[in-house]
Parts: C-alpha cells; structure tokens; sequence
C-alpha cells in the first residue's frame, strides 16, 4: 500500500516539466515494452517515437483548435444575447417565462441590452410611442377601399342586408352608416402585452359598440346635422370610458368618424338639405334687410337730432341776437320813434328788394274797380337765365 | 447531460400562461406562476399550455325578439379568460381556445335571447338617456352567463358590450320610406319655417325702424322746446316796447322771406315805390310796412 502510494506520488514528479500527451507515452511505452522478452532494434523504436510525435503534435493542435472553437462558442451565446431597444419600443425580459424585475423595473428602456439566449431568457419587445390605427365598419354599408377611392361602389340595393351592409339605428328609429378610425398609443406596455391576447380587436369592439351606443342616443338630424359634435363626443366617451374600465394600457386619440345618411333616402336628404341651405339664406336677407334698414333709420335718427340741435342753436342764436339788437335800437327809438322806423324799414326794403321781381298793378280807372288774374301753367317752364326772364313779359296775367 | 436532464425534468411557465400538469393523463396540478418547475418526465407526467391572458370572441348577428314583439338583429362581444383551469381542462383538453368558441356561443345566445326579450325595442334606442336600457341591457346578458360559464367550463367573463345592432331585412326598406317622407316633410317646414321666421324679422325690423325714427322726432322736438323756452326768455326784453318789437320782427320775418329770388307784385302806392309816382314821403315818417297785394317765390 504504501508503495503504491510512493508509486503513485512519485509518477507526476518524474514528468513534471512535461506535456500531459508526451509524458502519457513515455510512461506507456516502458509498459508495454515490459512484457516483451527481447529489446527491439533500435531503428524500429525510432520510427515508433516519430510516429508517436506526429500523432501527439496532431492531437495537441486538434485540442487547441476545439478550444479556440469553444471559446467562440461560448462568446457567441453569450453575445446572442445581446440586443438593442429602439426608442419606439420597450423591451421586457422573461426568465423561465418569468418577468425580471418588479413593477415598472420590468420594463427595458431604449439602448444596449444583454439578456441570457433562450430558452433561459425570452425579450419580449412592446411598441408603445408609434400610434397604431383601428377602424370600425360595423355601421357601413358593404364596399371596398379600393372600389370607393375609385369610385366604382355599386349602387344601394333597395334594402340592407344583415351581416354584409353595417349600419345603426338612431334613437327615433331610423337608420344611418356610421363608420370611425381611430389611433392608439400604448401607455401601460406590462397591461397591454401581458394581460390582453388581442387588444386591438378588443378595441376595435369597443368603437363598434360606441357607435351603436352613440347613435342610440342622437336623432338621425342630430347625428348627421344638428349635433355632430356631441354625437362624436359621445362615441369618444364611451371609448374612453370602455378602455379604461376594461384597463387595456392604451390612449385613445380623437376618432375619425364619417356619417351620413343611408344611399337609398340620399336624394330626400339632399331636397332637405337644400331646403335648409334656403330656409338660412332666407334668413340671412331678412337679416341683411334688418340691419340695413336699422342702421338708415340710425343714421336717419341722428339726422333728424342733428337737425333739431341746428334749429336749437339757431333759434336762440337769432333770438338772442334779435334781443340784442332791439336793446341796442331800443334808445334810438325811444328819440324819434317814426324817424327811426322809416329808416329801418327802408334799410331793409332796400336790402330785400333788390333781388325781388317786381311787378307794378297801376290804378284803375276812375269808378272801375281794380282786377289782377293770374293763371299758372301747368307744365313747369323751362328755367331760363335769370336776366333773359326779368326782360321777358309774364306769360299770363 | 445536465441540460438534458433540465429539459427532462422541468418546463417553464410564461407570465401569461397557465399550465396543467398530468399524471397519466389525469390533472396533477395546475401551475399558474410563471418561472420554472419541476415535471416528472413523459409519459410519467405531461403538460398542457392555456394563455391566461384576455380573449376575444364574438358571437353571430342574429335574430332575436324583443318584448314588444320587434325583430331586432344582435351580435355581442365578450372578454373571457380561463379562470378555472381545471374546468377547462375537463372541457377543453387541446387548450385551444377557439376549442371554447362553440360552448361560448352557446351561452352567449341564451343569454342575448333572454336579455332581449325582457326589453322592448325602445330600451335599445331612446333620445331620453335615462330610459335608454343599452348598457343595462349589456350588463344583463354579462351577470346571466357569468356564473354559468364558470361553473360548467372555467370560464370568466370579464366584459361584455353588444356590437351590433340590426334590423330584418325587409324592414329596412320601410325605414327608408319613412325616412324619405320625414325628408320630405321637413322640406316644407323649413320652407315654412323660413319665410315665417325672415317675415318676422323684416316686420320687426321696419317696426324698430320707425320706433327708432319716431323717437328721433320727438328728441329733436324736445330739443326744438328747449330752444324756444331759451328763447322765450330771451323774448322778456322785448317787453320794454313792444311795438318796436313786432315791427323789427316783422322786417325780419320779411327780409327772411325774400331771401331767395321772389317776384313781388305791388300796388303803386306802396311806400317806397310810390315815389316813382311823383310823391313825396308823405306818411313815410309813420313807418308803414310795405303793402305787397301777393308774392310768390320761384
């Protein structure tokens, strides 16, 4: 035993500076020579040890190739792991299908990530800033985009029928198309990935029925006239307030939303809309007229106070100027009250009859009595220079 | 060897998975957080995936009847999840979802048959909010088949909302000819309504206008008393001599008349022109005004 044992520790010590091959065939090859009762030739054993050499640097060669290989390998596994996150996205990273990290932690921001390759890790990439769109044609009538950007729908049937022509009922019963596009944006990515299998057609349900729900409350002018933007309104709500008790993880923006009236009614509704396009021109002339008319009879108004205000002005004026007057003429009356009269009132004929016509009536005959006609013409005379009209004799007397 | 014993010997459950583990077929347990577990390997024991997660399925448009006896076409949607998986896995062995599909159908139907007919057409639509019954209605089918599918398959509904509403084929085009004479009717109230509604503004308008003029006047009027009660004041000095007054007030009156071109026809005698009669000024000292026999402006 205890020999084994010296044996044994005192193997590795004789091939200490050796490789493990080489030191592997020195030991083995005294081995087997052991048996052999004669020594071989000396040239067979040198063939041998090239032999053994060769096959020793191949191995030594082929391990360091693996090894290198090996090295790559392992870099290359782990390397898989690596990836990146686009600032449009967040990433979360599931470790035997269990999310890394608690709450909002779990979530992989934009950058470098490195998680183990599968199957011990799975990244899990969640779009959230880019929006997405959902559209809703419960309530169309049966077309195609390409046939209705060219143009060429067919025409309405007399009649709608379920499940190919959509539409919904308005709440005094009649019917109308209603359709809506709308864009989302995932704000909770952990909800909407982890807790939904298909958001977006839970979403596209939910406008549906907000179409329904809406048009079940509006009258078919109120949707399509009178209050299109409550009636939009109303289907933004109900989205809004579907997503958020259902805690889809997403925000809603402003739908999209086209209405109108069924093909088959569209000339009436035109006649009425016509109709109506008159009733408010009509409406706008009465207008037009009132404040027309208001704002002459304004103006007029002023007019007519203005002109009040004129008279006001001129009265007193006058009068106060007559008054003063008559205190000024008053003591030169008081001297001579017939002279003084005369002379005024020769002052003033002078003044007033000097752009008068005047026409003297002489006397009659003694015992005749006097008589004086005068007949106007009915047709206007032409108005003739002023000086021509004095030379001339009156036309009838 | 490590590796393969780790497939072996375990399998992963996904955040949004719950698995059931057999035993010789028969459900061991059910695993329901994510992470890895331990399996004895096939065929000792074998799992089965379902997807947690919300799903979404709709049912046919179809015809039911309301209340008040009325056609009304109806499709709802659902959100159900597997809630219990060992009752869906006794229902549902593949795990396929849409293996559900058929038994949803089922309740769902019922549940929209009963719900419907408890209703009249007019709960379904109203301009009233408080009498619309739509998401009662909703909440109705909802409440029906919660317990039920629970209980029978493991399902959970967790929402419900009708989808679609429609009427019958043929009664669509009635619709539409009611519509297109409420078009027309509403044609000629707005014609009507137009012209009485511009009538009513010109009248009212003319009728402000001549409020408007008529109160123009009586201003200018006031303003007109004001002037004369001004000047009345101004008339006391007249007072002094009154006679003086009137005849300087008569050649005003006078020399204001003849302002524009006028033709006067006088007798001869009429002071001052009856100096071209030879005579003197006699009386002239006495101050007569002159005696015009008619005047006419032009």
């Amino acid at each position: 035993m205890g020999e084994i044992m010296s044996d044994k520790h005192d193997h590795p010590h004789d091939h200490h500076d050796h490789d493990h091959d080489h030191k592997h065939g020195e030991v083995k090859l005294p081995a087997k020579e052991k048996p052999a009762p004669a020594p071989e030739p000396a040239a067979d054993r040198a063939v041998e040890d090239a032999g053994t050499q060769a096959l020793s640097d191949a191995l030594r060669s082929s391990f360091a190739i693996v090894k290198v290989l090996m090295v790559v390998l392992v870099l290359a596994f782990l390397g898989s792991g690596i990836f990146t996150v686009s600032s449009q996205e967040r990433a979360m990273i599931l470790r035997f299908g269990k999310p890394v990290g608690v709450g909002a932690d779990q979530l992989l921001g934009p950058g470098l990530h490195w998680s183990w390759p599968a199957p011990v890790d799975e990244v899990v990439r969640i779009p959230i800033t880019t929006s997405q769109l959902v559209r809703s044609t419960a309530g169309w009538y049966a077309t195609t985009p390409e046939a209705e950007a060219s143009g060429s729908e067919p025409g309405p049937n007399a009649s709608l029928t379920p499940g190919a022509d959509g539409y919904t009922i308005t709440s005094d019963g009649n019917i109308i198309h209603v359709r809506a596009e709308m864009r989302y944006r995932v704000v909770d990515p952990l909800q909407y990935e982890l807790s939904f299998t298909a958001s977006s057609n839970i979403l596209v349900n939910i406008l549906d029925e907000a179409l329904f729900f809406a048009s079940s409350q509006f009258t078919v002018d109120q949707a399509l006239t009178s209050d299109r933007v409550g009636f939009k309104e109303k289907i933004l709500n109900r989205v809004r307030q579907r997503v958020e008790d259902l805690k889809l993880g997403i925000t809603v923006d402003q739908p999209d939303i086209r209405v109108i009236p069924p093909r088959q009614t569209k000339t009436a509704f035109d006649n009425a809309l016509a109709a109506e396009i008159e009733r408010r021109k009509a409406l706008d002339d009465a207008r037009s007229y009132s404040g027309r008319i208001l704002s002459t009879a304004e103006g007029e108004a002023n007019s007519v106070i203005n002109a009040g205000q004129t008279d006001k002005v001129r009265l007193e004026q006058g009068i106060a100027s007559e008054a003063q007057y008559y205190k000024d003429q008053l003591p030169h009356y008081r001297d001579n009250p017939g002279l003084f009269m005369a002379r005024v009132q020769s002052d003033v004929l002078g003044r007033v009859m000097t752009n008068t016509t005047k026409w003297f009536i002489p006397q009659p005959a003694a015992g005749k009595q006097r008589e004086f006609r005068v007949l106007f013409n009915r047709d206007p005379e032409k108005p003739v220079a002023p000086q021509d009209q004095e030379q001339q004799p009156p036309q009838n007397r | 060897m490590i590796i393969f014993a780790l497939l072996l010997f375990t399998f992963q459950v996904r955040q949004t998975d719950i698995v059931v583990v057999t035993t010789f077929g028969r459900p061991a347990r059910t695993e329901t957080e994510p992470g890895l577990k331990f399996k004895w390997p096939y065929p000792i024991q074998k799992i089965t995936r379902f997807d947690k997660r919300v799903q979404n399925f709709e049912d046919d448009f179809e015809e039911t009847l309301t209340r008040d006896n009325y056609n009304l076409l109806a499709m709802v949607y659902v959100g159900w999840t597997i809630a219990n998986p060992s009752n869906f896995f006794n229902s549902f062995p593949t795990g396929r979802p849409e293996t559900a599909h058929p038994a949803l159908k089922g309740l769902i139907r019922s549940a929209k048959n009963s719900a419907v007919g408890r209703h009249t057409f007019s709960d379904f639509i109203s301009t009233d909010a408080r009498q619309l019954k739509f998401v009662e209605i909703e909440q109705e089918m909802l409440t029906s088949i919660k317990d039920d599918a629970l209980k029978r398959y493991g399902i959970g509904l967790e929402f419900l909302g009708i989808k679609k509403l429609g009427l019958p084929e043929s009664v669509t085009q009635k619709v539409f000819d009611r519509m297109t004479a409420e078009r027309q009717r509403e044609v000629e109230r707005l014609k009507a309504e137009g012209e009485a509604a511009a009538m009513r503004i010109r009248s009212k308008a003319d009728a402000d206008r001549d409020a408007i003029l008529a109160q123009a006047e009586a201003k200018a009027t006031e303003i007109r008393g004001q002037a004369d009660a001004k000047a009345a004041e101004s008339f006391a000095a007249f007072k002094q001599n009154p006679e003086l007054a009137v005849f300087l007030l008569k050649l005003n009156a006078l020399e204001q008349s003849l302002k524009t071109r006028s033709t006067l026809i006088l007798d001869e005698g009429t002071p001052p022109f009856d100096l071209l009669k030879g005579q003197s000024v006699q009386g002239g000292a006495q101050g007569t005004a002159p005696q015009s026999t008619g005047s006419a402006n032009r």
